[in-house]
C-alpha cells in the first residue's frame, strides 16, 4: 500500500490496510472491508450519479418568489426565467434556494450532532464504545458507506463531523453571487448536502444510543419495545409539569435522572413536544409525549407547563412571550436558541430557582445539560403550587362573547395557511353549534397568523381550543418508544421478500406536522399500508400524530400492529435523527442480503436501492428546511418521497417522464445489454393534493424493475386497489407495470387481460393466457438492473 | 378588473401579477384558446354543483385532467369521457414541456383552467407555468373562489357568505365559453 499523500487525498493501491488522512490526524484503520471507490466524497465525486438521477428526474421548479434580493445589484426580477444582473437565471436561482434550504437543514443536524458529541465526550469520554449488541453488527451503515469508517467509539465521530463541516462550507460557498450558474449543478450540490445530512443524523443518533443506552440490538431491546403515552390528555396536571421542546435530548435526560435519583417520578410529569419528547422516552421510562410540532402553540397557551425547557430546532420563536403569558418560567439550554435571556450556567441553582419562581426573570439560559435537571424540577415543584389557581382555557362566557363578536370579515381566512373558514365556524358556534369550530382544531396547524389580523382582536386559537377542549382532554394515545436501528437478523429475513417484491414495500412516514387536513391523515397512511403488509417505519412528528387516533377496538395503530421490521410492522424508529436508520435499513438490504460492498461505495449502493428496494418516504406535513435536506438525502440514495400539498412550496420536485422512452434505459449488469423498463420509481419527489391521492401514489412509487412476477402482482394488486378505493377508478398507467401475464394478480387476471386487450390493444393468447404483444418489456427473472456501466460483469 | 390581495395574503410573487376578471371576460378568454385544458382538484368535491360545472365545461369540448382525488366526482356522476386522472405536480411537469403529447396524444395545450384546487398548491403550479412555460406562452386562468396572482386571470376572493354569488359567477362563466 502506498503512503497517503499529504493534504487529505486518498491514494489506494491494493485496498489492504487503508489510511485515512483528514488533515491533522493520520490513523491506521484495521481492515474490515476493502475500501470502495468513493470514501468521503467531495462535491464533484458523485456528480455523475447525480446527473444520472437528474436527467431522469428533471428538476421541476415552482418559484415562491419571482425575485432575488441576495446582493446589491438587485432586487432582480427573474419572472419568465429571466436573468438577474449577475447572470443567474430563474431556474438556477431556484436551485440555489433549494441548496440554501438543504444547507440550513443539514447544518441543523450537523450542529446538533456536533453539540451532542461535545457534551457526550465531556460526560462519558471519547472512548465510549459503540456497541449495539449481537443483533446489530453493522452499527453505522451510512458512516461506513460515505466515510469508509467503522466507528468503534464516539470519539471516532470527530472525523466524521470534520468531513461534513468542511463539505458544508464548500457547498455554502457555492451559494455566493458569481459562483454556480447551472441548476443541474445546484441540484447535484443539494443532493450532496442531503447525503451529508443523512450522515449527520446517523452520527447523532449513534452517539446518543451509545451514551444513553437507548434501545439497539441487545436482547430485550426489541423489536417490540415498550409503549408510551401520547396526547395532551395523558398529562396529569395534578402534578408539577415540565414540558421540553426541541430535538437535543441531554437536558431532558438530566431531568429524568434528577427525578429518578430524588424519588420524584410520581410528583412531576415530564412531557415533551416534537423530537426531544421521543428521545426522552428512550432514556426515561416515565416521560410522556404531549404532542408533535403542530400543537406547540396550543399546548403552551393551555398553560399546562409549570416549567418549559427548550433545546434546539422547531421551537416557536415567540416561545418566551408565550411562557410569560401563562407564567411558565422558561429554561433555554442551547446556544442556538437563547431568546435574549441571561446566561446563568454555573450559577448557584438556589439563586436561579428563586429568580424563576419569584418571577424576577421570565427565564434563564443553562448551557450545561447536567445542570438543567435540578433547576427545572425544583422550579416546577414550586411553580405548581403558585400556578394551581390559574386558568388559561376561556370561560364559557368569554367564549360566547368572542364568537358573537366575529363580524365574518374573512381576514383570518386570508391569513391562514390552510385557508380555514373560521368566521363561518364562529357563526355556527354563536348559534349554539360548536362542532364546526371544534373540528377546525385538528386541521389548524397552530401558527397564530389569524389572530394577528383579526380586527376584533378575537383570540382565535383560544376560541378553537375551547371548542375542542372536551375532546382534547380525552386525547390519549399510545405509541412505541423509538427503537433505533433495524436488526441485522431482521434484514436477513425481510431482505429477500423486499427485493423480490413479496413484501410490497417500506413506507416511511417522517417529518413535520404541516398537514393540509389534520393529523388523521397520518394515521390513515400508516393503517392503510400496515394492513396491506407493507413495512411502515416512522420517525418524528408523523410517528407521534398517527398515535392520536384509534380503531373500532380502541387500539392505536402501534397497538394493532407488531413492531418488527417485517410485513405489517409499524415501527417507531425514533426522532428526526433516527430516520437515518431507514436509510440504513435500505443500505443493509444491499449489503447483508445482496452482499454488496459497503465501504466508501455510495454510488453502487444507491444504484442498487433505486432499482431494487421498494421504499417510499412520505413527509405529509413537511415544513422545515431539515425536511428539505432529509428528502434530498433519501433521493440521492434512490428512495423516492411523497409530500403533502404544502410541500409544493419547497419549489423543487423531481419527477420523471414515463412517456420519454430514452429516460428509462437501464443496463442489465449480467451482459451489458440495454433494457428499456417501466417507470419504477416514477418520481423521486412529488406532491399530492390530498391523502386520498397520496395513498395510491405511494403504492406506485414502490414498483422497482427488479420485482419478480409474484412481487409485481402483489404490488399491482395494491396499486389498483388503492386507486379504486380512493379515486374510484383504475389507475390510467397500470398497464405500464405489466410485463407478463404472471405479473397480474391471479384473482383478477382474466379481467385485467381483457382490459389490456380492449383498452391498450395488447395481443393476448387466450388459450395459453399469455400476453403476446404490448408490454414495454418481457419478464426476465435474472435481470440485473443497473445505471452504472462499471458494474457490467460480462459484455455481450 | 380591479386590485385584489391574494387569498393567502403573502402570495405576492413579484412584478407580474394576474388580473382579477369577471366571469364573462374569463369565459371569452378561454374561448380564444385553441387547445384548452381544465385541471380540476379535490376541492371541487365539496358540493355537487361544482362537479356539474366541471362537466358543463367538459361538454364544451374541453378535456379534463382530474387531479387530487377529484376523479371520484366524475365517476359518481357517470361522466368520464374526456376525463383523465393526473397528479397535478406531474401534469404541470408535462405542461411546461412544449413537446409533451398531451392527454390525447395530440400535443400540448396552450391554455389551462385551474379549478377546485387547494389554493397554495395551485398557486405553485401556476408559478411554474408563468415562469417556465413561456415559449410558446401557456395561458392560465383560475376560476376558483380565490384571487390567484400567478394566473394571468382569476376571480376575486369570494368569502363564504358569498357562496351563492360564486355559483352565479360559475354559471355565467360556463355560458360565456363558446363550445
Ligand atoms: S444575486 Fe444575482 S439575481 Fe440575486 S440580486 Fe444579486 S444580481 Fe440579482
Ligand atoms: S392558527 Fe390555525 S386557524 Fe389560525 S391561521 Fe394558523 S392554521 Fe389557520
Ligand atoms: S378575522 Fe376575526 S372578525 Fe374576521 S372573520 Fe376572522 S375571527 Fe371573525
Amino acid at each position: 500500500m502506498e503512503e497517503l499523500k499529504k493534504g487529505g487525498i486518498f491514494t489506494i493501491s491494493d485496498l489492504q490496510n487503508v489510511r485515512i488522512n483528514i488533515g491533522e490526524i493520520v490513523e491506521e484503520e484495521e481492515e474490515w472491508e476493502p475500501m470502495g471507490p468513493h470514501p468521503m466524497p467531495r462535491i464533484a465525486t458523485l456528480r455523475d450519479w447525480d446527473f444520472k438521477l437528474l436527467n431522469r428526474y428533471k428538476p421541476f421548479y415552482a418559484p415562491v418568489c419571482d425575485m432575488c434580493c441576495l446582493c446589491t445589484y438587485g432586487k432582480c426580477d427573474l419572472t419568465g426565467n429571466k436573468k438577474g444582473a449577475c447572470g443567474i437565471r430563474m431556474d438556477a436561482q431556484q436551485g440555489r434556494i433549494v441548496l440554501l434550504a438543504c444547507l440550513v437543514g443539514c447544518s441543523a443536524h450537523c450542529g446538533h450532532g456536533r453539540h451532542l458529541l461535545h457534551d457526550m465526550i465531556k460526560k462519558f469520554g471519547r472512548d465510549m464504545p459503540i456497541d449495539f449488541g449481537p443483533e446489530v453488527n453493522i452499527e453505522a451503515p451510512l458512516t461506513r458507506l460515505v466515510c469508509g469508517i467503522k466507528p468503534k467509539t464516539i470519539g471516532d465521530y470527530d472525523r466524521v463531523f470534520s468531513y461534513v463541516e468542511e463539505q458544508i462550507v464548500q457547498l455554502a460557498d457555492a451559494l455566493h453571487t458569481g459562483q454556480e450558474g447551472s441548476y443541474m449543478d445546484f441540484e447535484s450540490k443539494a443532493l450532496h448536502m442531503g447525503m451529508l445530512d443523512s450522515l449527520n443524523k446517523e452520527a447523532a443518533d449513534i452517539i446518543q444510543i451509545a451514551c444513553y443506552g437507548m434501545p439497539s440490538g441487545f436482547p430485550g431491546d426489541g423489536p417490540d419495545v415498550p409503549f408510551v403515552d401520547v396526547g395532551i390528555g395523558t398529562i396529569d396536571t395534578n402534578k408539577a409539569v415540565i414540558i421540553v421542546i426541541g430535538h437535543n435530548v441531554p437536558p431532558s435526560a438530566d431531568i429524568g435522572v434528577y427525578l429518578t435519583e430524588n424519588d420524584l417520578e410520581d410528583k412531576v410529569e415530564l412531557g415533551g413536544i416534537c423530537c426531544t419528547s421521543i428521545d426522552t422516552t428512550r432514556v426515561y421510562k416515565k416521560a410522556k409525549i404531549v404532542s408533535a410540532l403542530g400543537r406547540q402553540l396550543r399546548v403552551l397557551r393551555a398553560g399546562i407547563a409549570d416549567v418549559v425547557v427548550i433545546d434546539e430546532q422547531c421551537i416557536r420563536a415567540d416561545v418566551l412571550e408565550l411562557c410569560q403569558r401563562t407564567q411558565s418560567p422558561m429554561i433555554a439550554t442551547n446556544d442556538k436558541a437563547m431568546h435574549g435571556l441571561v446566561n446563568r450556567t454555573d450559577d448557584d441553582p438556589d439563586k436561579i430557582v428563586d429568580d424563576l419562581v419569584s418571577g424576577k426573570v421570565p427565564g434563564v439560559i443553562i448551557l450545561e445539560p447536567d445542570q438543567v435537571g435540578e433547576v427545572a424540577v425544583r422550579t416546577a415543584l414550586q411553580m405548581d403550587k403558585k400556578r394551581r389557581s390559574l386558568k388559561f382555557i376561556l370561560s364559557d362566557d368569554e367564549f360566547k362573547y368572542y364568537v358573537n363578536d366575529c363580524i365574518l370579515c374573512g381576514g383570518c381566512t386570508l391569513a391562514c395557511p390552510n385557508g380555514l373558514r373560521i368566521g363561518e365556524a364562529n357563526k355556527s358556534a354563536a348559534a349554539g353549534n360548536i362542532k364546526p369550530l371544534a373540528d377546525l382544531f385538528d386541521i389548524c396547524v397552530g401558527c397564530g397568523r389569524c389572530e394577528q389580523v383579526c380586527k376584533k382582536h378575537i383570540p382565535i386559537v383560544d376560541v378553537m381550543t375551547k371548542a375542542a377542549y372536551p375532546q382534547l382532554k380525552e386525547e390519549k394515545g399510545r405509541m412505541r418508544i423509538g427503537r433505533g436501528p433495524i436488526w441485522d437478523s431482521e434484514i436477513r429475513e425481510a431482505g429477500a421478500p423486499l427485493v423480490l417484491g413479496t413484501i410490497p414495500g417500506i413506507i416511511a412516514p417522517i417529518g413535520c406536522g404541516n398537514y393540509p387536513n389534520g393529523t388523521k391523515d397520518a394515521w390513515l397512511i400508516v393503517k392503510e399500508f400496515a394492513e396491506r403488509n407493507y413495512i411502515v417505519t416512522l420517525t418524528g412528528c408523523m410517528a407521534i400524530d398517527c398515535a392520536l387516533w384509534k380503531d373500532e377496538d380502541g387500539k392505536t395503530i402501534y397497538e394493532a400492529h407488531h413492531g418488527g421490521f417485517d410485513a405489517g410492522g409499524v415501527i417507531n424508529i425514533g426522532s428526526c435523527v433516527s430516520n437515518a436508520h431507514i436509510h440504513d435499513a435500505a443500505i443493509k438490504v444491499a449489503s447483508i442480503f445482496a452482499g454488496r460492498p459497503l465501504r466508501g461505495n455510495y454510488e453502487e449502493i444507491a444504484d442498487y436501492i433505486l432499482s431494487r428496494v421498494g421504499a417510499c418516504g412520505v413527509a405529509w406535513g413537511a415544513m422545515s428546511q431539515k425536511a428539505a435536506s432529509i428528502a434530498t438525502g433519501f433521493n440521492r440514495l434512490g428512495v423516492p418521497a411523497v409530500v403533502g400539498p404544502h410541500g409544493a412550496k419547497y419549489r423543487r420536485a423531481f419527477m420523471s417522464r414515463p412517456d420519454i422512452k430514452e429516460d428509462w434505459k437501464l443496463i442489465d449488469a449480467s451482459d451489458g445489454s440495454d433494457v428499456y423498463v417501466e417507470p419504477g420509481p416514477q418520481d423521486l419527489l412529488v406532491a399530492c393534493e390530498t391523502v386520498e391521492e397520496a395513498l395510491p401514489m405511494m403504492a406506485k412509487l414502490c414498483f422497482r424493475p427488479s420485482d419478480t412476477d409474484r412481487g409485481r402482482s402483489i404490488k399491482l394488486t395494491h396499486y389498483i386497489d388503492l386507486n379504486q378505493k380512493y379515486l374510484s377508478a383504475y389507475p390510467p398507467d397500470w398497464h405500464l407495470f405489466v410485463r407478463v401475464a404472471s405479473d397480474l394478480p391471479i384473482a383478477t387476471r382474466d379481467v385485467l387481460l381483457k382490459k389490456l386487450e380492449d383498452e391498450q390493444d395488447w395481443k393476448i393468447d387466450w388459450k395459453k393466457k399469455k400476453i403476446e404483444e404490448g408490454p414495454i418489456r418481457g419478464y426476465n427473472p435474472s435481470f440485473n438492473p443497473t445505471n452504472l456501466e462499471r458494474l457490467i460483469r460480462r459484455k455481450k | 378588473m380591479g386590485i385584489e390581495i391574494p387569498f393567502d395574503v403573502a402570495t405576492i410573487a413579484g412584478p407580474e401579477a394576474g388580473d382579477v376578471a369577471p366571469p364573462e371576460v374569463i369565459g371569452s378568454y378561454i374561448s380564444s384558446a385553441s387547445r384548452p385544458l381544465l385541471a380540476v382538484g379535490s376541492e371541487m368535491l365539496r358540493d355537487e354543483f361544482f362537479i356539474e360545472i366541471a362537466i358543463e365545461i367538459g361538454k364544451k369540448g374541453i378535456p379534463i385532467a382530474a387531479t387530487g382525488h377529484s376523479m371520484r366526482g366524475f365517476v359518481e356522476k357517470g361522466y368520464t369521457e374526456n376525463v383523465y386522472y393526473y397528479n397535478l405536480h406531474e401534469l404541470t411537469n408535462c405542461l411546461r414541456d412544449p413537446n409533451w403529447k398531451g392527454l390525447d396524444g395530440a400535443g400540448n395545450y396552450d391554455f389551462v383552467i385551474f379549478y377546485g384546487i387547494i389554493y397554495y398548491y395551485a398557486s405553485q403550479m401556476l408559478s411554474c407555468l408563468k415562469n417556465f412555460a413561456t415559449d410558446p406562452l401557456m395561458r392560465t386562468v383560475s376560476i376558483d373562489r380565490y384571487y390567484h396572482p400567478n394566473a394571468r386571470m382569476s376571480f376575486t376572493n369570494v368569502m363564504p357568505r358569498m357562496e351563492e354569488e360564486y355559483k352565479k359567477m360559475l354559471n355565467k362563466l360556463v355560458e360565456s365559453i363558446k363550445g
